[in-house]
């Protein structure tokens, strides 16, 4: 039925890309542009069936399992969430899970998760409420958020410093008709991205929204912090699923600072988090955006970003990336007018038997854009793999852009393996546009340079390899949460101290 | 000389170790590490700890530990450092740079090498602290009467052995103030004391700085990057001011600096002199002979010193030039 009729209908989902904000109007909510396609399903209830012959039935299972657990939910029905979830769930029919011949899963091996039983989240984390808040003892200066299995725990978090009219919380929430209709033109302008995108947007319980309004600036940055309650053992088959999705809509001239920090807790708890945060920002609009993945080691981790820049926006992002066995980072931005300026510095590191992955896309169609982005990874153990796939693409419009990409790996170990894809697609003839990525060793000038002042050959290694990072991690936006993080990657590398 | 051939070998390894770089079937490229010991070797070198013979004066150490050794009270000078015949090569390529080295130094004594590029006075400066681009292939050095070719760089240092680099490199992300603090625990560990944490140590540093004339918030910098030439040459003599040395090699530490700072950064030389401590000088120039004044000066050329004699040697080279010394 529904199934059969979209195969056909849907463009296949990486079509989407190109022309669809050619037109570079400048008010918010030209954004929104509905889709025709989309208003023919909807009011047609929700039916996943194995029939059509797209579809992959493991991706079905999920999905299914995925919706079965929402609409037992009684406190789930709310029709922008009725909305989003009746978009995803199209778009998955055409969808199956990736394999290593699907190039932007090439480098990157799913299969752990695909050989688990997915389940999901059942209980109601504020009926279950656990000590999480051992570790973030000192962001009580910072507006908290607490989310626990995809849900806002409402008894953890602390936003009462906020600036009026700014609205910080769950979607079912929101009691401003301007924010609902805002956030509702948003949610209905659903667009593909990948599997995971739609997953995220058929099992997301709920959607934390942040709102902020014209020229309102936030001064101090809201503190999400993710953490996964229901989780299975090492060696059980049973995977955990949870759906985080944050909406970040800034109006034109707002400001505001979002943490990400997502928390493993204990260490052999397996469960996988595949979260999903959108940011729009109006004209003008400065979003710092910082993204900390502390996962525990037996768990999936797949995150989105997708980011939408009006002209004269600015969006700068901090990553350090470390935890989960199988971590996968699409960060997309596409630049809606001219004048922007895009900052993405990365971290990331390995440690164990890991995957890190970042595959980033920023699309540049206007002009004058500046655009800076940087990506350090470490492979600190033989069996570490990472993965790195940078697109900045530089269109016909899109003249005087200036754009520059660095990655750089440390390469540490025999047989780690770095898979590097850094690349940059310039159309516009008028741009200034650099590159480049590097693979190596400690350098072994710094090397000798420390040595020769008597400092022993390991702490000399070691305190090159943590210098690498800091780079990124010197840009984290408050010094408490750069100390903590320092101190999680310095653990990391030597989880012995002397 | 065992243990620097292994230096060596491990860092013309990593060459062939990122060498490995094939082309995969798009546009990407695949990295893996090939040669399976490489790594292994610079994690734990073989090492041949030699025990030196380190009696500490007590009243100074805690300011400026350095290595430096009384042995005795007898009041002839002693052989500070010994070089017979010493030849060496760039281990990449085995071009034959050093000759066949002879030089003395005795405790206290200002030395001074002076000749054309290329002739071999950095080179004859790096194999003395063991970097590993050079491949000693003949001759000994004694240092304090030790075998110095036997020792990693590191121990070098820790034995009493400073040399200043020509052009430091930059180490982004290590502040300042962690690596002098790094370097001077090293020290204080080797001769039994305990290491200093940071608030510690900034109390001495600070004192230090003003040797070099710098301010604290250099501290805070990163290991040369960003420097001017002239805050890198200070930087070098500030930590030969932390770590203190027996034996000081300036390896051309008046180049790229104005009038100004070379006349600071050769007072502060002096300041750190005292009667057993001696500097070995590289350079081109006459007018920094005029601040820290040699006793001997050598010319160099083509990996040999051909020519001994004291300041005024670099007086005549001043004035007509390699031609007039060598004729």
């Amino acid at each position: 039925m529904a199934a059969a009729a979209s195969s056909s209908t849907f463009p296949p989902p990486c079509h989407h890309l190109p022309q669809l904000h050619q037109n570079h109007t400048k008010s918010l909510s030209s954004l929104f542009k509905p889709k025709s396609r989309t208003t023919k399903f909807s009011v047609r209830p929700l039916s996943i069936s194995p029939k059509a012959s797209l579809s992959d039935p493991f991706v079905l299972q999920i999905a299914e399992t995925l919706e079965d657990s929402n609409s037992s939910s009684s406190l789930k029905q709310s029709p922008i969430l009725q909305k989003l979830r009746e978009s995803s769930s199209e778009s998955i029919l055409s969808l199956s899970w990736p394999t290593r011949k699907d190039e932007p899963f090439r480098f990157t091996d799913t299969s752990f998760i695909k050989n688990s039983q997915i389940s999901s989240i059942s209980a109601d984390p504020e009926s279950n409420l656990v000590d999480f808040e051992s570790d973030g003892g000192d962001d009580t200066q910072t507006p908290n958020i607490v989310i626990v299995d995809g849900q806002i725990v409402n008894s953890l978090s602390k936003l009462d410093e906020l600036p009026d009219n700014v609205y910080v919380g769950s979607i079912l929430g929101i009691d401003s008709d301007e924010i609902r209709e805002e956030v509702m033109k948003f949610v209905s302008n659903f667009e593909d991205k990948d599997l995971f995108w739609s997953l995220n947007g058929i099992g997301a319980p709920d959607v934390t929204i942040v709102y902020v309004p014209s020229d309102c600036v936030v001064e101090k940055p809201l503190h999400f912090r993710f953490y996964s309650h229901e989780t299975s053992e090492i060696g059980s088959s049973n995977l955990p699923m949870s759906n985080p999705r944050v909406l970040v809509l800034v109006e034109k001239g707002g400001e505001v600072g979002i943490v990400e920090e997502y928390l493993g807790g204990a260490e052999d708890k397996c469960y996988w988090v595949n979260s999903v945060m959108e940011v729009l920002i109006g004209e003008g609009g400065k979003v710092s955006h910082t993204y900390v993945q502390q996962q525990a080691p037996s768990a999936a981790h797949f995150k989105w970003t997708s980011v939408r820049q009006e002209s004269s926006s600015t969006y700068k992002l901090v990553e350090v990336s470390s935890g989960g066995k199988l971590s996968r980072h699409n960060l997309q931005i596409q630049q809606v007018g001219p004048d922007t300026i895009t900052e993405l510095s990365t971290f990331h590191i390995c440690v164990r038997d890991q995957t890190q992955d970042l595959h980033s896309k920023l699309i540049l169609d206007h002009p004058r854009g500046v655009a800076e982005q940087r990506h350090k990874c470490i492979a600190a153990h033989p069996r570490s793999q990472v993965v790195f796939d940078g697109n900045i693409k530089v269109n016909r419009l899109a003249q005087q852009t200036d754009a520059a990409q660095l990655s750089r790996t440390l390469l540490l170990e025999d047989s780690a393996t770095v898979n590097m894809m850094p690349n940059l697609q310039i159309i516009a003839n008028d741009v200034s546009c650099s590159h480049g990525a590097t693979v190596c060793d400690v350098d072994d000038d710094q090397l000798f340079y420390l040595l020769t002042r008597g400092i022993d050959l390991a702490t000399a290694r070691k305190s090159l390899i943590f210098a690498f990072g800091t780079e990124v991690m010197s840009r984290l936006p408050c010094d408490s949460l750069q100390k903590k993080v320092e101190r999680h990657i310095q653990r990391l590398l030597d989880p012995t101290p002397s | 000389m065992a243990s620097l051939a292994s230096f060596s070998t491990i860092s013309s390894s990593s060459a062939a170790r990122l060498s490995s770089l094939r082309n995969s079937s798009s546009n990407s490229f695949v990295l893996t590490k090939s040669s399976p010991n490489s790594i292994k070797l610079l994690s734990t070198p073989p090492r041949q700890y030699k025990r030196l013979v380190l009696k500490a004066k007590a009243n100074s150490v805690i300011d400026a530990p350095t290595t430096s050794y009384i042995n005795d009270v007898s009041d002839s000078p002693k052989v500070l450092l010994e070089v017979k015949d010493l030849t060496a090569k760039i281990a990449d390529s085995g071009e034959q740079i050093l000759k066949g080295v002879n030089l003395v130094i005795y405790e206290g004594e200002i030395h001074a090498i002076m000749g054309k590029n290329g002739s071999g006075k950095s080179t004859f400066s790096k194999v003395l602290v063991g970097h590993p681009d050079y491949e000693v292939t003949g001759g000994t050095v004694l240092f304090k009467g030790e075998n110095l070719l036997d020792m990693e760089p590191e121990e070098r240092s820790l034995a009493g052995l400073f040399m200043s680099f020509q052009s430091p490199v930059e180490i982004p992300g290590v502040s300042n103030s962690d690596f002098l603090n790094m370097a001077y625990n090293a020290r204080r560990k080797k001769l039994g004391f305990p290491e200093l944490g940071p608030l510690e140590f900034y109390d001495y540093i600070s004192r230090r700085l003003k040797i070099v004339n710098m301010d604290t918030n250099f501290l805070n910098r990163n290991v040369n990057e960003g420097f001017s030439g002239g805050e890198k040459k200070r930087n070098e003599i500030l930590q030969l001011a932390v770590l203190g040395a027996d034996l000081a090699i300036l390896d051309e530490i008046d180049s790229g600096l104005d009038v100004d700072a070379l006349q600071d950064v050769g007072e502060a030389v002096n300041e750190l002199l005292t009667p057993q401590k001696s500097v070995l000088m590289v350079t081109h120039y006459q007018r920094l002979l005029d601040i820290i004044k040699p006793k001997f000066v050598h010319i160099m050329e083509d990996g040999k010193i051909v020519k001994t004699g004291d300041i005024s040697i670099a007086v005549q080279l001043e004035k007509e030039g390699y031609k007039g010394i060598s004729s």
